[in-house]
């Protein structure tokens, strides 16, 4: 639980309301000429419009729950999976609307292949660039959700594996002082995982998985090898007496979320953000819900599958190379 | 001689040719783009740019924080905002981009504009960047922030955003690069390489982050260097005039007078403009408030102004701020 106190301790600005200036005095940069503004989009030219029309908006009970990337001319299109659980509907630019089926799922990339159920052939389909120089400073744009515009911005930080982060309970742990062996939480994060599993404050843990814990350490240690999702077996010494609660882990960005005025500041954020072979990174203004669509350079070639919103100034991309290979023994059996 | 004069002319009248080359390709600088070739141009500026930029970032750590700042001397001045270093005199550490960290004490600064300094206390040679001049920005012109948003992850690196300067008053300057915590007190940088601007405040719209502009550097320079720290808890205490200004270029004007205010019962007024104070230039809002802040209440002060095109002195006796 360390990270939760680094969290915490990012500095935030605290200057009190009478600090802020008005601007409305003075001259401000008209809407359209700004980064994201129609002039600019417009500069991209007609790499803008193929963009749009390689992308799909995937629904569920008419909502949009994710974009999807179109990658053969009969309408396949790859998707981040884990966003997508129940899609029923792909709409594309055009407003035309088409059942789905989803036809393969690869859990270590979190890519999901659908199939729009129709006849037609000639689906614009996005043209991968595994080459493309993505090195930090370099224009990358996407499609709106609206798929009527785009939106722009520029590749930052290193290209680099994303590791696991691993499931949480939602606890606060100390070690306790007292006679009693195991460790003492100290606080229960509300709505999480341990919290609906009926977990208490100044519960002691002591076993886990029929396994002794003595101190944080070993219990981080065990919990952090399971993923969300799993369930483990908790022992605990409530006032002398043994508990025994099973808890289903929860995701640790989830989980933490209150705590994190970053991500409150951030809007909502993908579920799952971690364990990736390799990404790269950008600040498109886009939200969550625009995952699973391509990310393209300023010829409007795809250089990546957006796959997790992460904050406010970040979202990860699957670099083309990883997607397009992912998926080409599938597309090869297409007739 | 002789042989030396075409030489000489041929240089000078290349030389000429080489800045109106140049005026004329700065199309990366503050034009908004038309086609692949614009975004091509502000595409491979911010590329050569962005590595000497980024040497000078530094990530601050402290007992209860983290932020970012910029080195702008060989010697280690850091430029961050005042609410990332706190207080002045104050042990903190700040870190390079390859991870290794250096102690450092803080300095001066304006809460009022989020100005803050630090500087290095080891002794070195540090890579560092150059401020940009007086009154250079503008709205238009394209920028880039850096810093550490989230704090320092050396395996993540530095992370850029591109934007432009969408607004700019005298203590105010905002962009739309995108900002988040631990960015406080990073670089907003324009296309030249120099430094505009220090991230301060994150708006609501994530296109609207709010920067302290350079000027407010340069304005207080020394009294920041001094380590003197301007802050609101400070300003209860100290003397008190009872104007609102506006900088102009002549000096600043008057938009407000505080009712029963030391300012009105002399019959200071609104428009008047404000040229000096003690004989000091007054350039800036927050100028006049650091000077009246190193007064007590019932000090007296000799303010210059213009009325119309009347030039007028006068000696005020300051009053005390009113409790809200």
């Amino acid at each position: 639980m360390k990270i939760l106190n680094q969290i915490i301790l990012i500095l935030l600005s605290t200057l009190p309301v009478h600090a802020y200036t008005d601007l409305n005095n003075s001259e401000l940069l008209i809407a359209s000429d700004r980064l994201n503004g129609s002039s600019i989009q417009n500069a991209f030219g007609s790499s803008k419009e193929v963009a749009i029309q390689a992308t799909v908006r995937l629904l569920r009970n008419n909502k949009l729950i994710a974009l999807g990337s179109i990658v053969h001319p009969s309408g396949y299109v790859i998707t981040k999976a884990s966003s997508c659980v129940g899609a029923r509907e792909a709409e594309t630019f055009d407003g035309e609307k088409y059942s789905l089926k989803i036809k393969k799922r690869y859990e270590e990339t979190d890519l999901a292949i659908y199939k729009l159920e129709t006849d037609k052939n000639s689906f614009q389909v996005i043209d991968w660039d595994v080459d493309c120089n993505t090195s930090e400073g370099s224009w990358v744009f996407a499609a709106h959700s609206n798929l009527e515009e785009i939106r722009i911005g520029v590749t930052s930080g290193l290209p680099r594996k994303i590791g696991r982060e691993g499931g949480v309970m939602g606890v606060l742990l100390t070690t306790d002082t007292s006679k009693v062996k195991g460790v003492k939480i100290s606080e229960v994060v509300p709505q999480a995982a341990a919290y609906r599993a009926g977990l208490l404050e100044g519960d002691i843990i002591t076993e886990v998985d029929n396994r002794r814990v003595k101190n944080q350490d070993s219990l981080i240690k065990i919990i952090g090898k399971k993923d969300p999702g799993d369930v483990v077996r908790i022992e605990v010494n409530r006032k002398d007496e043994i508990r025994k609660f099973l808890v289903t882990l929860g995701h640790r960005s989830v989980t933490f979320d209150l705590f994190n005025r970053n991500l409150q500041m951030s809007g909502p954020v993908s579920k799952r953000k971690d364990n990736f072979e390799m990404i790269i990174q950008h600040d498109l203004p886009i939200g969550k819900e625009s995952m699973g669509g391509p990310l393209f350079n300023l010829d409007g070639k795809c250089i990546g599958i957006n796959i997790a919103r992460v904050d406010r100034v970040s979202t990860y991309a699957l670099p083309a190379y990883l997607p397009s290979k992912v998926i080409a023994p599938f597309l090869e059996k297409l007739p | 001689m002789n042989r030396f004069f075409p030489n000489t002319l041929i240089l000078f009248v290349s030389s000429l040719f080489l800045d109106a080359d140049v005026v004329s390709e700065k199309k990366w600088f503050s034009e908004t783009p038309q086609n692949h070739a614009d975004l091509n141009a502000i595409q491979d500026r911010l590329r050569l740019i962005l590595s000497e930029a980024k040497k000078s970032l530094v990530a601050i750590e402290s007992d209860d924080g983290a932020g970012s700042g910029v080195i702008v001397s060989e010697d280690g001045l850091v430029l961050t905002a005042a609410h990332v270093i706190g207080k002045t005199g104050k042990k903190m550490k700040v870190r390079l981009p390859n991870g290794k960290s250096l102690p450092a004490v803080s300095l001066g600064g304006s809460e009022i504009s989020d100005a803050g300094m630090l500087k290095i206390t080891k002794k070195g040679k540090w890579p560092h960047v150059q401020i940009e001049k007086m009154n250079s920005s503008k709205v238009g012109d394209w920028c880039f922030a850096i810093g550490h948003p989230g704090g320092f992850d050396k395996e993540r690196g530095i992370i850029v955003r591109l934007g432009r300067v969408i607004g700019k008053t005298e203590d105010t300057l905002q962009s739309d690069s995108r900002l988040l915590g631990g960015d406080s007190g990073g670089p907003l940088f324009n296309l030249d390489g120099k430094v505009i601007a220090i991230h301060s405040r994150i708006s609501k719209e994530p296109d609207q982050n709010f920067h302290v502009p350079i000027e407010c550097f340069h304005i207080n320079w020394d009294f920041y260097r001094e380590g003197q720290l301007l802050t609101f808890d400070k300003l209860e205490e100290k003397g008190f005039l009872g104007v609102s200004c506006e900088a102009t270029k002549d000096g600043l004007m008057i938009l407000n007078v505080v009712e029963g205010s030391s300012a009105q019962k002399i019959g200071l007024q609104k428009n008047d403009i404000l040229y000096s104070l003690d004989g000091e230039k007054l350039d800036s809002r927050e100028e006049l408030t650091i000077l009246i802040s190193g007064k007590k209440p019932n000090e007296a002060v000799t303010i210059e102004y213009h009325r119309g095109e009347k030039q007028l002195s006068l000696r005020v006796v300051l009053g005390e701020r009113p409790t809200e």
